[in-house]
């Protein structure tokens, strides 16, 4: 009865158009993350005065459970393609860190019922909502570290096969911690960069919102951008490789857009702002992505996305997209609904 | 094997059934309960019902905390947990199925954000507008069950597609639509068992009285679906796997049976409480329910995992990961070149890539209380001839010096006294034991795979002492008899009993 039976080693769209989708839910998973992350740290150590009465503080906290339903949801679709076309370097990351990995869902459904606990009472913002918050930070913080340290991992093969050699209980986390110490950070700090952009949106008309946020707009931008460039030279073994290819030119014109978009927000020209943010933030995620590929080249693995044949299955893409819509129609449709009556 | 292997102590089964049930739960719940509340809804506007509004919006606020929150992190957790458990299965299912899983989600983004609006939407919106909303969450849940059920079915009854390869022939596969309807089924269900056990609490009064009987008809329209959706199920199965399960699996058939009692019990139970004496429900009843209920989802769970085995996609990968197509490479080179992430123990990675996905070795499906008390030899014989016990195990296709080193590396853990000392029997006691542990995995007397009449037909002490000389050479699976000569004459005295 041996028949061949179907490969599996193929993808079933071209593989640009999976980088792209990945790209952009990547970076949609990262906004509503940053939103939330970065909205919680300034929410907490924003040293609102009058906290109380102010509207913003409520309304964030007010927010965060959706928002953590949006960073979830939106990072379902970026963990699929990863899956797909990373599968062997990032199972076999997440399998030697398996108890840390498996953690990541648990930690993070805590966290959330802590956004929801607070966001249900009555007071903005007592202290048992302070600590609430606090705990569900501390949630994230786990989470993203892990990610950033079992992300990190699969782009080194020789890591992860040392690491498994010497321990196979799922137990272990990156040795490595210089490989994405300051990624991490310089991720951790980009959430509170953005989380100010957020404060200052939803507070346009809220003097102290705008302050408070711009303060932490240009203070996470300065740390961001220590670290970022110490993570740049710690990936010193193929930081020539980055130099000669376009993602050198990628990040150049994401940091000159973020220190525009800065001096665009002391300006008060907040749709410039946006932009500028908008676009070097998709900038760092496409420098990300062309990091991972070149490590992984580079690796024992000599792993290269590009090899993986392609076959087809154009009906049931069209049907993704076709359904893609049709959920952003639906839910456009109903937040027409449910604002059309709130006025 | 391409990939490391997870080596915890908790049985791959526990850990996966631990998160699955969980989430199919609530998953079902939420699809179930979505229709529930609109039509509810729907029922209660028109009557201008306000009492009934107001415990509907205190259902919702729950819906939302659980299903929402609690349904959508267990799917990742379930998708997390394959991905450490099985690499392998779920790197196939995401090649074959990504887009399916994309279009899956655009449900799911859908769902996400109804169930919030729908939500906050109580306070101000107008009752036309918000029953929209509910019938959006509920479309698109039931959406997404219906894409996620396509891969499901997949893995039990991949059906052409072992032939074709092609998305469509995996996904309407022989089990789709039977499980689509049973899962339907089992969404109403939960939601008339749920919004029961919430009732339960309201002091006794008509609204009560009417409310009760409103989810009681919830719940018996579930079972009315599932009962003859479960019997269509079964025989579109194809029909070499359920006798197999008949034959040599018991996990899947005890939970079958148990699943039975079960919807028996619940029928009972609601019709009693629904429509004798629907006043007098008290909450530890309607929790009875409702623990029914989830023990019959949870025996069918079980069960629909278990009959898969010993493959995880039929025909197509093993438990262990096993590639049917890689047989000739496996048979050839053996296992070791294959697994391609070493701990540096040649036995142990044998090990885990062959057996301990299925076994551990004291707790789930333990392995060393099987082989206590045993020999090199015997071991390597049994995972040699591992598709030959009851229980139907993968077979091992690596070397036979690989099965050697799986001996060598479980044999280092177990009792390596002899089965008298160890439970301390003597004569016939001991020689039952011997069968049991040497025998008995292969051949049950009155039962699988029974030799009892070729071993006792005319048998004398002689004879079966022959038999047990040459046991190795009857069989190419049959171990040889490697016990000490105690062991040998329990055997034997024992043979003689159950032949009188
Ligand atoms: C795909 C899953 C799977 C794999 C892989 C597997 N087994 Fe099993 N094994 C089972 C099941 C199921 C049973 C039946 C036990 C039950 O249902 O309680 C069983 C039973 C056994 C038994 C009898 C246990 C008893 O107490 O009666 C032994 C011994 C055994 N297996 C050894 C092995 C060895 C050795 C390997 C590796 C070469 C292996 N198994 C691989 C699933 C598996
Ligand atoms: C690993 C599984 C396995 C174990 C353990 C095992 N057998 Fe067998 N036995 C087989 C297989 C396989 C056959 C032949 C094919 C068949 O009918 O299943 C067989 C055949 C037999 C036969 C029939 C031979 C014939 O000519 O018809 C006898 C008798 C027998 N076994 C006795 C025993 C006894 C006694 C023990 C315990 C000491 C034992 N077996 C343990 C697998 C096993």
């Amino acid at each position: 009865m041996l028949l061949t039976l179907p490969s599996y080693d193929f993808i079933s769209a071209p593989l640009w158009l999976v980088t792209v989708l990945h790209i952009v839910t990547l970076t949609l998973h990262f906004l509503a993350m940053n939103f939330m992350v970065g909205g919680l740290a300034i929410v907490l150590f924003g040293c609102f005065k009058n906290k109380q009465a102010n509207p913003i503080v409520e309304k964030f906290i007010r927010a965060f459970p959706s928002m953590m339903a949006a960073t979830v949801t939106l990072g379902i679709a970026p963990l699929l393609f990863v899956q797909l076309v990373y599968a062997k370097p990032v199972y076999a990351a997440s399998v030697t860190s398996a108890w840390f990995w498996l953690m990541i869902f648990m930690v993070a459904m805590g966290s959330y019922y802590f956004l929801y606990g607070a966001a249900f009472s009555k007071k903005f913002i007592g202290i048992k909502q302070r600590v609430y918050l606090i705990i569900a930070l501390i949630g994230f913080v786990y989470v993203s570290f892990v990610y950033s340290a079992t992300f990190s991992m699969s782009e080194h093969p020789d890591v992860y096969q040392a690491l498994y050699a010497s321990n196979q209980t799922g137990l272990v986390l990156n040795p490595n911690i210089m490989s994405y110490l300051f990624r991490w950070m310089h991720m951790l700090a980009g959430a509170v960069m953005v989380g100010g952009f957020f404060v200052v949106l939803l507070g346009r008309d809220n003097e102290q919102a705008f302050i408070v946020g711009r303060r932490f707009y240009l203070g996470a931008f300065l740390v961001s951008f220590v670290l970022g460039i110490a993570y740049l030279f710690a990936l010193k073994d193929i930081l020539r490789l980055i130099m000669r290819g376009p993602a050198i030119w990628i990040l150049t014109g994401s940091i000159a857009l973020s220190v525009l978009s800065v001096f665009w927000l002391y300006k008060r020209k907040i749709v410039l702002t946006s932009i500028a943010l908008l676009v070097s933030f998709v900038g760092m995620v496409v420098v990300r992505h062309i990091v991972r590929l070149i490590y992984l080249k580079g690796s024992a693995l000599a792993f290269d996305p590009a090899q993986i044949p392609f076959q087809p299955q154009w009906s049931i893409f069209i049907i993704f997209l076709v359904c893609f819509v049709l959920a952003l129609a639906a839910v456009g449709y109903m937040f027409k609904l449910f604002y059309g009556e709130q006025k | 094997m391409n990939y490391p292997f997870w080596n915890v102590d908790i049985g791959y089964g526990v850990l996966m059934a631990s998160i699955a049930v969980i989430h199919v739960f609530v998953s079902h719940f939420a699809i179930g309960g979505g229709l529930y509340l609109v039509v509810a809804e729907t029922l209660a506007r028109r009557n201008q019902d306000d009492e009934k509004l107001n415990l509907l919006k205190k259902l919702s606020k729950f819906f939302v905390l659980v299903s929402v929150v609690f349904g959508a992190l267990t799917g990742v957790g379930i998708w997390f947990i394959i991905g450490l458990l099985n690499p392998g299965a779920t790197e196939v299912l995401i090649h074959n199925y990504v887009w399916g899983w994309a279009t899956e989600w655009t449900m799911f983004i859908t769902e996400i954000a109804a169930s919030i609006l729908y939500y906050y939407g109580w306070k101000h919106m107008s009752g036309r507008n918000h029953i929209i909303i509910g019938w959006i969450y509920f479309i698109a849940a039931w959406g997404s069950l219906f894409v996620i059920n396509g891969i499901i079915t997949f893995m039990l009854t991949p059906g052409e597609w072992i032939q074709t390869g092609n998305f469509w022939d995996g996904f309407f596969n022989p089990t789709f639509w039977s499980t689509l309807w049973l899962r339907t089924g089992v969404c109403i269900m939960l939601a008339g068992l749920y919004s029961l056990l919430v009732l339960s609490r309201e002091k006794a009064s008509d609204f009560k009285v009417s409310m009760v009987r409103f989810n009681a008809i919830w719940g018996l329209a579930g079972l009315l679906i599932i009962v003859p959706t479960m019997y269509w199920y079964w025989h579109v199965i194809p029909q070499t796997i359920t006798d197999t399960a008949l034959k040599m699996m018991p996990t899947p058939i005890k939970s079958l049976t148990a699943s039975f009692w079960n919807v028996g019990a619940i029928a009972l139970l609601l019709i009693v409480f629904g429509f004798i004496i629907p006043r007098r429900l008290h909450f530890i009843a309607a929790l009875v329910i409702m623990l029914l209920g989830l023990s019959w989802f949870g025996h069918f769970e079980w069960m629909r995992e278990s009959i898969r085995k010993p493959y995880v996609i039929t025909d197509y990968m093993y438990g262990n990961a096993v590639e049917v197509s890689k047989k000739d490479v496996y048979k050839k080179q053996g296992y070791l070149s294959e697994i391609k992430i070493r701990t540096g123990d040649d036995g142990k990675d044998l090990f885990l890539h062959s057996c301990r996905t299925c076994h551990t070795l004291d707790g789930y499906k333990p392995l060393k209380p099987a082989f206590n008390g045993t020999d090199k030899a015997f071991i390597k014989s049994i995972v040699l001839g591992a598709h030959k016990l009851k229980g139907n195990m993968p077979p091992f296709w690596g070397t036979k010096k690989e099965a050697g080193l799986i001996a060598d590396h479980i044999y280092k853990q177990v009792d390596q006294r002899d089965l008298a000392t160890i439970y301390g029997l003597s004569g016939q006691a001991l020689g039952a034991k011997v069968y049991e542990v040497r025998c008995n995995r292969c051949h049950e007397i009155g039962g699988y795979n029974d030799k009892s009449e070729a071993l006792l037909t005319g048998a004398t002490e002689e004879s079966l002492g022959m038999i047990l000389d040459m046991a190795g050479e009857l069989a190419p699976e049959m171990p040889a008899f490697t016990g000490n000569a105690q062991e040998k004459k329990a055997l034997i005295e024992y043979l003689l009993t159950v032949k009188e």
